[in-house]
């Protein structure tokens, strides 16, 4: 069982959606509904490669359609094995964009005024827009293909329980993750004798219709145009090389519509561009004009009559063909104008993006992303995520494959890299401190706590933080809970002594402006940061930098401890130090702390839930020149923003990121 | 070695024209002329400096508002993924809306259709705005420098503070509507000068990190919040020294349809939009 459908266009409106349970339709008006959640959250960070996304007990699967910058969405309850889900998203595409394309063409046109400013111009009148009329037919459509669908998985479900008992009446077991259609002749249930007969009529209006058909109801039934014993076989090298998304896309954007179709469509197209040359083509003044309105409006009347004749007769035969899967690739044809077309269209662009234009330049582009040292499954992730949002799309003027790819790219790594939360720590850290208390209440210091692999410069790093830290005119203290390392609490003392003579001949007053909490080594870390904490919250500091020791991330008892350390004393900040020099272990460095603190941490104390890590740290980024894919790897694993960078030993090499000066490098030859 | 390249190199332009054969050199003409007639084409079709910018936080209404205006009905809506720009008419003129949207991660878009904007409209959800201050607070901010730091030569664009979603205020009194829009821009206007007052407050005390490869002259220090009241008073719109930023209260019905010429002429129900259309009116 579906919970919802929608079907939305990438700026934002919805044009379509059903939900199937009342908390479904509930959730889905606020803000949190599982459509919303997958495009802040996987969307919108790049994660567009992802097989499938979870939130609150829901399943979310999508699909794209790019050159109308649609997307389909089915939401699903997590536990169900829903399996013709992606079936549907296919299939759902294929009629959806087959029976309106006019007006969704003309919808996306009026979201991109300035590009095609003739044919919005005239689009911009409200009365024209009737969102319902132009998709009106859409909800039995809808209806169909879910059933038809939900009848073959329930179909095959019964199959595979009871496999000698009944034994599949159609002999061709392979294809049949293709063939959609319900197998006709089956006697059962009256659902299924019900879509037998809706076969039926609809083959007998088709024949009507086409008179090309296979008469009779026999069981082998072949598609007119193509031998149905062989498409299956090609489509499933597809399934084979591919996933099922990737697949359909690829059938939809390269299909010839059947003659009968063409016509239809053509026919409305014609009476939409009829009207696009009423208003005097750039003429502002005849928008409000009343004269050519009445006009409009007119044609609008017919327009709506012709919709419903298109829906009524062409609706059936695509949803028939889209549920038997009998929509075949095949390469649009070449131009009258031969090679000299080609030339022509190559240079003035409009040319279709196809799965394989983009390969090679994607394949490229990843070489040279791990040539950044971007982690390598970071790198394919990445430019299979830009791959997915380009596929289908037209590209237009002089604009090259490869341009536009590294645009994509480009825009991609820079969303990836932009921080969703403030990364402003000094402001952070004044509204902690500025923050109304109740008089009960004890003003509590900053926390921030650095969390890394070994000898990272953890500890050289933090001293960098405090020092500006100082700078701004606040005291810290600073609590060595590396309690495991010989010689870590020594070299603390040596980064308080510098700094606090620093700060003596810097920022004026400076009495206690750092301290050093410690209690040697072999304490329990976590005890030790809980006590440097009530110490300095008694003593006035404003801000406690917390060490802790290095440790493998696969050292499960060292990071159950980290995660005690952060679950006893729910630190403001959790930053994950990490070299700029770490190539594809970044993934699992990070991927395992932020991990094992949201599991370990959440466990049974005053955090409600597990926390992980807030922000990074890079250190020995002047050791890298421009190979700073670290810190694309970093960003997309956890979310989260890079803080600082580290870029040398002094106190004063610490730097912000910015965004576009990393994207520059990563990209640079 | 040099020179011996260089003589061949001479030699091989000499012969690049005998090479080329004609047709291949007609065409390649036609095309260098047909990229410029586009280049053109292509820029004369933009109208500069005369849109409005929809800005604000994910979730405040933007996009629901564009469809309003532009569609005459208020479509449900999602997160935006990418920028909507529409052509409204207004004035007896088609004037492009923009809606940036408001994701953390893809906002700084507003930057590129800053210079176009002669209009910032900046949408706030008046209902959540208490729990969303600071966040609001921190994308305004963004949003005043970059206005402030427009070069003196071109004009600022007029800012427009929307207290949207006023219908979702509820208060016990069940007020008029007109008095729901006072509640909501009070509102909207006391939690956000509160907040833009600790941020001047926390900016100007503050040293901040250099940025990678910045070079003094463009810093990441965050300016904009310079008042022209009396010295240590706090943030107050009235007195901002960028200009003139104006407040309303709106709303809008999702799945309702407005005829916008009954609201125009001011006999319309749904009436949530138009302070704003009279407003914009005026200043486009
Ligand atoms: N009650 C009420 N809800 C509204 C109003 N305006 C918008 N909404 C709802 O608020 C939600 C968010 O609106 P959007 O227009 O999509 O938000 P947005 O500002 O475009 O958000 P982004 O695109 O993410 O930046 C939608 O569910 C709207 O239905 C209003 O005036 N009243
Ligand atoms: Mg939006």
């Amino acid at each position: 069982m579906l919970d919802h459908c929608s079907i939305v266009h990438k700026g934002g409106i919805v044009l379509w959606s059903r939900s199937f349970t009342p908390e479904a339709s509930q959730l889905t008006s606020s803000s949190s509904s599982p459509v919303n959640s997958l495009i802040r959250d996987a969307l919108i960070e790049g994660r567009v490669a992802e097989e499938k996304y979870e939130k609150g007990g829901y399943a979310v699967k999508w699909t794209f359609v790019n050159d109308l910058e649609l997307i389909f969405v089915v939401a699903y309850q997590r536990i169900l094995q829903l399996t013709y889900v992606d079936d549907l998203l296919g299939a759902l595409k294929i009629v959806f964009v087959e029976l309106f394309q006019p007006f969704l063409a003309a919808f996306v046109a009026s979201l991109h005024a300035i590009s095609s400013s003739a044919v919005v111009l005239s689009m911009t009148e409200a009365t024209r827009w009737n969102f319902e009329n132009a998709l009106e037919g859409w909800d039995i459509a809808f209806d169909k293909l879910l059933k038809g669908l939900e009848n073959k998985a329930a179909e095959d479900r019964k199959l595979r329980l009871r496999p000698a008992a009944r034994p599949p009446p159609t002999p061709s077991p392979g294809s049949s993750d293709v063939d959609l259609l319900p197998t006709e002749s089956q006697p059962g249930t009256v659902d299924e004798q019900q879509i037998a007969r809706n076969v039926e009529a609809l083959k007998n209006r088709l024949r009507g219709r086409g008179g090309t058909r296979a008469p009779g109801r026999g069981r082998t039934r072949k598609d007119p145009r193509n031998g149905r014993d062989s498409h299956p076989n090609s489509d499933s090298d597809v399934a084979i090389k591919h996933k099922q998304k990737g697949k359909v896309l690829r059938r939809w954007g390269d299909e010839l519509p059947s003659e009968s179709e063409m016509a239809s469509l053509d026919f409305s197209y014609e009476k939409l561009s009829d009207q696009d040359h009423h208003p005097a083509s750039n003429d502002l003044e005849a928008l409000v004009d009343e004269a050519s309105r009445g006009i409009r409006n007119k044609d609008g009347l017919y327009e709506v009559r012709d919709w419903e004749f298109t829906n009524d007769k062409a609706a059936d035969d695509v949803i028939a063909r889209a549920l038997s899967g009998s929509y075949k690739e095949s390469k649009p044809a070449q131009g009258s104008l031969g090679t000299l077309g080609s030339l022509f269209a190559r240079f003035t662009g409009s040319k279709v993006l196809s799965e394989d234009d983009l390969k090679p330049v994607l394949e490229g582009m990843k070489q040279h992303l791990m040539k950044k040292n971007v982690a390598k499954d970071i790198a394919e992730k990445v430019c299979e995520g830009v791959g997915e949002s380009l596929v289908g799309r037209k590209v237009g003027g002089f604009q090259t494959t490869y341009a536009t790819v590294r645009l994509a790219l480009s825009n991609s790594i820079t969303h990836i890299l932009t921080p969703k939360t403030s990364t402003d720590l000094l402001f952070s850290i004044r509204a902690k401190l500025m923050s109304p208390l109740t008089s009960a209440q004890q003003r509590m210091p900053y926390s921030i706590t650095f969390v890394g692999v070994n000898g990272v410069g953890k500890s050289t790093n933090l001293s960098k933080v405090c020092f500006w830290l100082i700078q701004n005119g606040f005291r810290v203290l600073i609590a060595a809970c590396d309690t495991f390392r010989s010689g870590a609490v020594e070299q603390l003392r040596v980064h308080v002594r510098n700094l606090s003579m620093l700060s003596v001949g810097g920022a004026g007053d400076s009495e206690g402006r750092v301290e050093l909490y410690e209690r040697g080594y072999g304490k329990d870390a976590a005890g030790i940061a809980k006590e440097a904490i009530a110490y300095g919250r008694d003593n006035g500091f404003d801000v406690v930098l917390i060490d802790t020791a290095g440790r493998m991330q696969d050292n499960e008892p060292l990071m159950r401890a980290l995660a005690k350390l952060v679950s006893v004393n729910n630190p403001d900040k959790i930053l994950f130090v990490g070299e700029a020099l770490v190539g594809n272990e970044a993934v699992d460095q990070l991927t395992k702390f932020d991990r094992a603190l949201r599991d370990f941490s959440g466990a049974g104390t005053a955090v409600a839930k597990g926390r992980g890590i807030d922000g990074m740290l890079v250190t020995k980024w002047d050791t890298v020149d421009d190979k700073v894919g670290a810190a694309l790897s970093m960003t997309y694993v956890t979310g989260q923003p890079i803080v600082f960078v580290g870029t040398g030993q002094t106190y004063t090499d610490l730097r912000q990121l910015r965004v576009a000066n990393v994207v520059e490098a990563i990209l640079s030859d | 070695m040099t020179s011996q390249r260089g003589i061949v190199s001479v030699t091989v332009m000499e012969s690049l024209p005998l090479m080329v054969p004609k047709p291949l050199a007609i065409i390649l003409l036609v095309v260098i002329t047909m990229v410029v007639v586009l280049y053109f084409i292509r820029r004369g079709s933009h109208t500069r400096g005369n849109s409005i910018m929809l800005v604000g936080i994910s979730d405040a209404g933007k996009t629901a508002i564009l469809s309003t205006l532009v569609y005459g009905q208020t479509l449900s809506s999602h997160a935006s993924l990418q920028t909507n720009t529409c052509i409204l008419p207004l004035n007896k003129k088609g004037v492009t809306l923009v809606d940036i949207p408001g994701h953390p991660r893809i906002r700084a878009q507003f930057r590129e259709h800053l210079p176009d904007a002669k209009v910032i409209v900046f949408v706030v959800d008046a209902s959540s705005i208490s729990r969303n201050g600071s966040i609001v607070a921190e994308y305004l901010h963004q949003i005043l420098h970059a206005v402030v730091t427009i070069l003196p030569s071109q004009n600022p664009p007029a800012i427009l503070i929307l207290a949207h979603k006023c219908d979702l205020l509820k208060s016990g009194t069940v007020p008029s509507t007109s008095s729901l829009g006072q509640l909501a821009t009070n509102r909207v206007r006391n939690v956000l000068e509160r907040e833009l007052e600790k941020r001047r407050q926390s900016h100007t005390r503050s040293v901040a990190i250099d940025e990678l490869g910045a070079d003094g002259e463009d810093s990441s220090e965050l300016g904009g919040l310079d008042c022209n009241g009396p010295p240590g008073e706090s943030f107050k719109f009235v007195e901002w020294e960028g200009g003139v930023i104006e407040f309303i209260g709106t709303w809008v019905s999702i799945g309702e349809k407005v005829d916008l010429e009954n609201e125009k002429s001011g006999n319309g129900s749904n009436d949530g939009l138009k302070d704003l259309m009279t407003w914009l009116e005026t200043h486009i």
